[in-house]
């Protein structure tokens, strides 16, 4: 048994999930399970129909008594599979009498009834137990997981019969409505071919059913042992047997030539500065492992908080946490019930206090709703403020767009000539730069543009053409058609220029600056 | 590695981890689900037969809001958890393991009717078998899924031992052996679990009976001993 081959993952199971583990195991190799336990079963089958035709109940019966038989191939195989060996269905089938030697008569005669059959059956078949030894093992077995064992056994049992049932329904859903059957006569008839049939039903669903049955209860067994012997621990440190192994090897008989080449440096470094390294620290490997140990011990590594639920975080609770408003305010309440309090003990009834208490109620239903409305329409409260307090500030105007200086300040007196002279030196980007960064520079002085960095050039040349369309408000300056045109076409060539290296010709930048001392004439 | 374990990653890289539960357990619970839900239909039916053809009427009523709506109500309100999903400490859950909700449940539980054909909730149990992580149609649909209420470890009694530092470079994995090695002295024979800590003899350094009393010391070291 080599327990590294395991293929599911070995940790403690409950029981119910040690069933589920073998659901999922029977799913995986479900074909040849069904097929290793449906051909030996088919032929007694066969074998029954020929010779007990007339006896169709006595021929179930002894299908069913028995399954012990065919169970035993869909064990071996999954017991073979779950250490990662693959057993064909013919391999499996040739196994089929030497699987069956041992204890045979014991599971078909008193054992026939016994509910834990698959979780007991791997004992017999794999441990190769047998009389007293058998025994006591089965009950140190027993001990956690028969209940799980027999509830196993009882489902599965009642599920064949649903299924079988269902089988029959489905074929009593096919027929159409037009075929009138009279359906007790029939089925009371006791037809033998319609029981036959019944049997041959009953076969193929205990066939499918058996690998989930005989996988299910193995896999009980195998979490059962995996608990009592800790297969899971000794996976874990035989793999770390395994490395600690390795890298003791790799360190002891690691790249000799590297080793004798690294001593080499380390002796000339060495002989070069005389004096050992180390001497600084003060600290040998050891002295450094027990200060590492002795910290390892200490407190900090040791602090343990076991915190189950949700909890509020530990907030500094200041000392004016309650305002003294609120205080009076609760304070006054108090008084008031106490007072009612009193009028209702030289009152009737409770009728004062009750009343106190429903206007309270009103009180704060009404505080209630107004903190409500506050809330529910507070984006419109908060804009028709924002909208007053907009006028008071004045936009501050940004002094670099796009990396541009557009301080008034910076530009030189003669905007166009100093363009055209940059134009003519060869400096095209720094001239047309000039001349975009001065439009810029008397849109936002002249015409109370709030351009901002969170605009591209494209989107400004488009406020300047919204501006155009809808018209200036009352404090703005409008702008005109010419505007507009020049500062759609001065963005477009500076875009080509500044991003695709496109540079215009000479001409339209000539045009552009007479544009540009038509459109800002007044303004020198 | 086979294992029924079902993961999600929260998108903070977090990973959750349950035990999807399969077949048989759930048509236990289903099972004692409908043996509670029968006790009150009896009960129902005895107290209800004094009203005679009225009777009759309620009795259909609350049948019919038990049929459909019991499950519904214990998921939603009770954590997951039916009177026999409790029983078997299985609970419903969305597949990312939150909590199941109110639309989830009742389309899970609605379509019990598909999961009910041809008879007996055979498609049910079939898809439940079929599905990696033992969904039934209905689970599907849903999108949720059934997994294994983690239990609280109760507290594990721990070995005599005074703690001791643990060699260097082990593993997460290779600690929890130790802590699982510690934990588990009583169930595993004393031979075996000295069998066991004999495999660690090239780590550890020690032996035999030695050797075994080294592991428990570090089982309490890791466990927060001192």
């Amino acid at each position: 048994m080599d327990l590294e081959r395991l293929a599911v993952r070995a940790r403690l199971r409950s029981p119910w999930e040690s069933v589920d583990l073998g659901i999922a195991l029977a799913r995986r190799q479900w074909g040849s399970l069904f097929l290793v336990w449906l051909l030996p079963a088919a032929l007694v089958f066969a074998g029954s129909a020929t010779f007990l035709w007339e006896s169709p109940g006595l021929a179930s019966l002894l299908l069913w008594w028995l399954k012990p038989v065919y169970d035993r191939l869909p064990l071996f195989i999954s017991s073979r599979a779950l250490f990662g060996e693959k057993v064909g269905a013919g391999a499996a089938l040739r196994q089929f009498f030497a699987q069956n030697r041992r204890d045979w008569f014991a599971w078909l005669s008193w054992r026939r009834l016994s509910a834990t059959r698959s979780f007991d059956m791997p004992v017999t078949l794999l441990e190769q137990n047998s009389g007293a030894a058998r025994s006591r093992r089965v009950a140190v077995l027993h001990r956690k997981h028969a209940g799980t064992a027999t509830w196993l056994t009882l489902t599965l049992v009642h599920l064949e019969m649903i299924l079988a049932l269902a089988v029959v329904a489905l074929v009593y859903l096919f027929i159409p409505e037009q075929v009138q059957i009279d359906w007790l006569p029939f089925l009371s008839s006791g037809e033998l071919w319609l029981q036959w049939g019944l049997n041959g039903i009953y076969l193929l669903v205990m066939a499918a059913v058996a690998p989930f049955y005989v996988v299910g209860g193995f896999a009980l067994y195998i979490g059962r042992r995996i608990e009592l012997e800790g297969w899971d621990i000794e996976i874990q440190f035989r793999q770390l047997r395994e490395r600690s192994r390795r890298t003791r090897r790799g360190v002891a008989h690691g790249p000799v030539a590297a080793q004798l080449l690294l001593l080499c440096a380390l002796g000339l470094a060495g002989a070069l500065h005389g004096s050992p390294a180390r001497a600084e620290a003060g600290t040998t490997p050891e002295e450094a492992r027990e200060t590492v140990d002795g910290i390892l011990v200490g407190e900090d590594f040791h602090r343990m908080e076991t915190v189950e639920r949700w909890r509020l975080k530990d907030f500094e609770w200041k000392a004016d946490a309650f305002p003294e408003w609120m205080i009076n305010f609760i304070e006054r309440l108090e008084r008031l019930l106490a007072d009612d309090g009193d009028d209702a003990k030289d009152g009737p009834g409770f009728g004062p206090l009750i009343g106190g208490l429903i206007e309270l109620l009103l009180w704060t239903g009404a505080i209630g709703l107004l903190l409500y409305l506050l809330w529910r329409y507070r984006e419109p409260l908060r804009q028709s403020l924002q909208l007053r307090r907009r006028e008071k500030p004045g936009h501050t105007p940004p002094e670099t767009l796009f990396g541009l200086d557009v301080r008034r300040s910076s530009l030189p007196d003669d905007v166009c000539a100093e363009v055209l002279r940059l134009w003519a030196a060869g400096d095209r980007r720094n001239s047309l730069g000039l001349l975009y960064r001065a439009t810029l520079s008397h849109l936002i002085e002249r015409y109370q543009f709030e351009f901002g960095d969170h605009l591209t050039e494209s989107e400004c040349a488009q406020q300047v053409q919204m501006r155009r369309q809808r018209g200036a408000d009352d404090e703005q300056q409008p702008v005109s058609g010419a505007l507009g045109d020049f500062v759609q076409q001065l963005t477009g060539v500076w875009q080509q220029l500044a991003y695709a290296h496109r540079a215009p010709a000479t001409e339209r930048v000539e045009n552009l600056c007479d544009c540009w001392r038509e459109v800002f004439a007044d303004d020198r | 590695m086979l294992d029924t374990a079902y993961n999600v990653e929260t998108p903070e890289g977090i990973d959750l981890r349950a035990q999807a539960a399969g077949p048989v357990p759930r048509i236990l619970a289903y099972a004692v689900d409908v043996f509670y839900r029968s006790l009150i239909l009896a009960a129902l039916g005895i107290a209800l037969a004094f009203a005679d053809r009225a009777g009759v009427g309620i009795w259909l009523l609350c049948s019919f809001l038990l049929e459909w709506f019991y499950p519904v109500f214990f998921e939603v309100v009770r954590g997951g958890q039916t009177p026999g999903k409790k029983a078997f400490g299985l609970m419903v859950v969305n597949d990312n393991l939150t909590p199941i909700s109110w639309s989830a449940s009742l389309l899970r539980n609605l379509l019990r009717f598909a999961d009910f054909l041809p008879f007996g909730y055979a498609a049910g149990t079939i898809a439940m078998t079929l599905n990696r992580d033992f969904r039934r149609l209905g689970d599907l649909a849903a999108g949720t899924l059934v997994v294994y209420r983690q239990q609280n470890s109760s507290e594990r009694s721990l070995p005599q031992a005074a703690p001791l530092a643990p060699p260097r470079g082990l593993l997460m994995q290779d600690q929890l052996a130790i802590i699982s090695l510690a934990e588990r002295h009583r169930d595993l024979s004393e031979a075996r679990q000295r069998e066991l800590a004999e495999l660690l003899q090239p780590v550890t350094g020690k032996s035999g009976r030695d050797g075994l009393h080294y592991l428990h010391a570090v089982g309490n070291w890791l466990l927060g001993g001192k």
